[in-house]
């Protein structure tokens, strides 16, 4: 019994079962407004219902699709400047005091502004997402590449290794470890970039599902859209977390 | 072999070592010993041209790619297995990935590390990652062998061990070899010649000292040849000195 419970997974099961009897109880009792806290059981009502009627794909489809576009697109830009901007210094004069710029705002304020260019359709949410996991991995890479172990570096150098080795044997190995660090965080990011997106405006996907449900005052739509997001973010961050455990098996073994 | 010619280094503005001249003749066994600050190391980094000398110049007689440069650290790559570790600098000279893989292989088997060749550098303990990092540099059979405290974070027995199979080996190939390294009795037991810097900044040559013990050695034996005990008395009493005057100067 006391192994059972020394397993971190079955205490965090039981604190969040505990957590959601309690709320039950609190709704059902009275003790919460269910206008602004709907029982657990009324939540996974209105979930079950948008799963049976069908209606929730479309725009479980169009969220989904542009963070994983935009995720897939901010790694690809964010390390592609980073290793540009790490190894030719005149770019670095560029890019980093844009970046530093980007990053010290809170990116989300561009959404408008990618509406008036690129519409109401997927790619506006996509570009928003792709400048914020952009920037985070810019600085994961730029960072990771800086401060690269530099004994490592002499090594490959004595070896005879060039800059091609260089890059190959030790750049993009201790980049990895950094970019798999963000990963996560990018996960998160991307989903932000994507719904941000939708509210701002959009004619479908999770966001503008929340958006309704805020104006028609429907807590209960909003608990099971937010359970949702959650739910699609811990998938993709146990993918995450299986790529990160693949790239860097040096680290776990 | 190598020859070093007025060379002076610097980090800062001020060198930390000053017009050092070396001659190195091919097969020679050479220790640089001196106290910590006097630019041991920047010679090394010199002569591999990691660092550019101040002024002076560094000659060798082989091609760069015939210098092996084994690490105080053994700076092996965490991402890549024992064996990969060993093939790398094959691979960098052009050898086939699985003729470079067979060949590690066959370089972690002579120095002990059979059935350890998949590991990753931090499966393996200290002295298994050093005899890799030996492994890694004897692989591509260097003509000259420039070692900088390669066993100084080594427990005793492992360091002696290490020590001994790297001098038999170099016996055996005839390599000549440039050692930096604080252990005095090191030094002198495995070296022809052993080159004492003065404390740094600005440090020169303060004196050398011929080792007339015969060759093949054992580490233990030349321990207790008549010539031993008298060089390590002088050579302790001239580092001694040297630092003494290094610190009465510091002091004032």
């Amino acid at each position: 019994m006391k192994t059972f419970f020394a397993k971190s997974w079955v205490r965090r099961t039981i604190a969040l079962a505990l957590l959601t009897a309690v709320w039950e109880a609190a709704a059902r009792t009275g003790l919460l407004n269910p206008l602004f806290f709907p029982a657990p059981s009324r939540v996974a009502a209105v979930a079950v219902e948008l799963a049976i009627d069908g209606g929730i794909w479309v725009h479980l489809q169009a969220t989904f699709s542009a963070a994983v576009l935009g995720l897939i697109l901010g790694l690809a830009l964010g390390i592609l400047l980073g290793f540009l901007a790490a190894l030719v210094p005149v770019l670095a004069e560029l890019l980093e005091p844009v970046m530093i710029l980007l990053n010290a705002i809170p990116r989300v304020i561009m959404a408008p502004l990618f509406v008036i260019w690129l519409g109401i359709d997927l790619s506006s949410k996509v570009a928003l997402a792709v400048v914020l996991v952009a920037v985070l991995v810019f600085f994961a890479v730029y960072s990771g590449i800086k401060n690269v172990d530099r004994k490592l570096v002499e090594r490959v150098v004595t070896l005879g290794g060039g800059r091609w080795v260089l890059v190959r044997e030790v750049y993009i190995p201790s980049v990895t470890a950094q970019v798999m660090g963000s990963l996560k965080v990018a996960v998160g990011f991307a989903f932000t970039g994507a719904v941000v997106g939708e509210f701002v405006a959009s004619t479908r996907g999770l966001g503008y599902l929340l958006q309704f449900a805020q104006s028609t005052y429907n807590a209960a739509l909003s608990f099971a859209l937010i359970l949702l997001i959650m739910l699609f973010v811990l998938v993709l961050f146990s993918l995450a977390e299986a790529l990160e455990h693949r790239l860097l098996r040096w680290r776990h073994r | 072999m190598l020859k070093v010619r007025n060379v002076s280094l610097a980090y800062g503005a001020e060198p930390v070592l000053e017009n050092l001249d070396l001659d190195i003749a091919t097969g020679a066994f050479v220790s640089l010993v001196g106290p910590s600050g006097s630019g041991k190391t920047s010679v090394l980094r010199a002569v591999t041209g990691l660092q550019t000398p101040l002024n002076g110049s560094v000659e060798l007689d082989v091609d760069k790619c015939d210098v092996g440069f084994l690490f105080q650290d053994d700076a092996l790559l965490p991402w890549r297995t024992a064996r990969q570790n060993v093939a790398l600098g094959l691979r960098i000279r052009g050898i086939a990935g699985d003729k470079a893989l067979a060949e590690a292989d066959s370089w972690l088997a002579r120095l002990g590390l059979a059935g350890l060749e998949q590991r990753y550098p931090s499966q393996l303990s200290g002295g298994q990652r050093k005899r890799v990092a030996i492994a890694q540099v004897l692989a591509l059979k260097p003509k000259l062998l420039l070692m900088d405290e390669p066993f100084a974070s080594l427990d005793a027995i492992v360091r002696a061990r290490i020590t001994q199979e790297l001098v038999d080996w170099v016996e055996r190939e005839h390599m000549t070899v440039l050692l930096v390294t604080h252990d005095l009795e090191e030094a002198l037991s495995t070296s022809d010649v052993v080159y004492l810097l003065s404390q740094g900044p600005r440090a020169r040559i303060r004196s050398h000292y011929e080792v007339p013990i015969p060759r093949p050695r054992t580490l233990i034996e030349t321990r207790k040849h008549p010539a031993f005990g008298a060089l390590l008395d002088r050579l302790w009493c001239d580092l001694a000195d040297e630092v003494n005057v290094a610190g009465a100067e510091a002091a004032q």
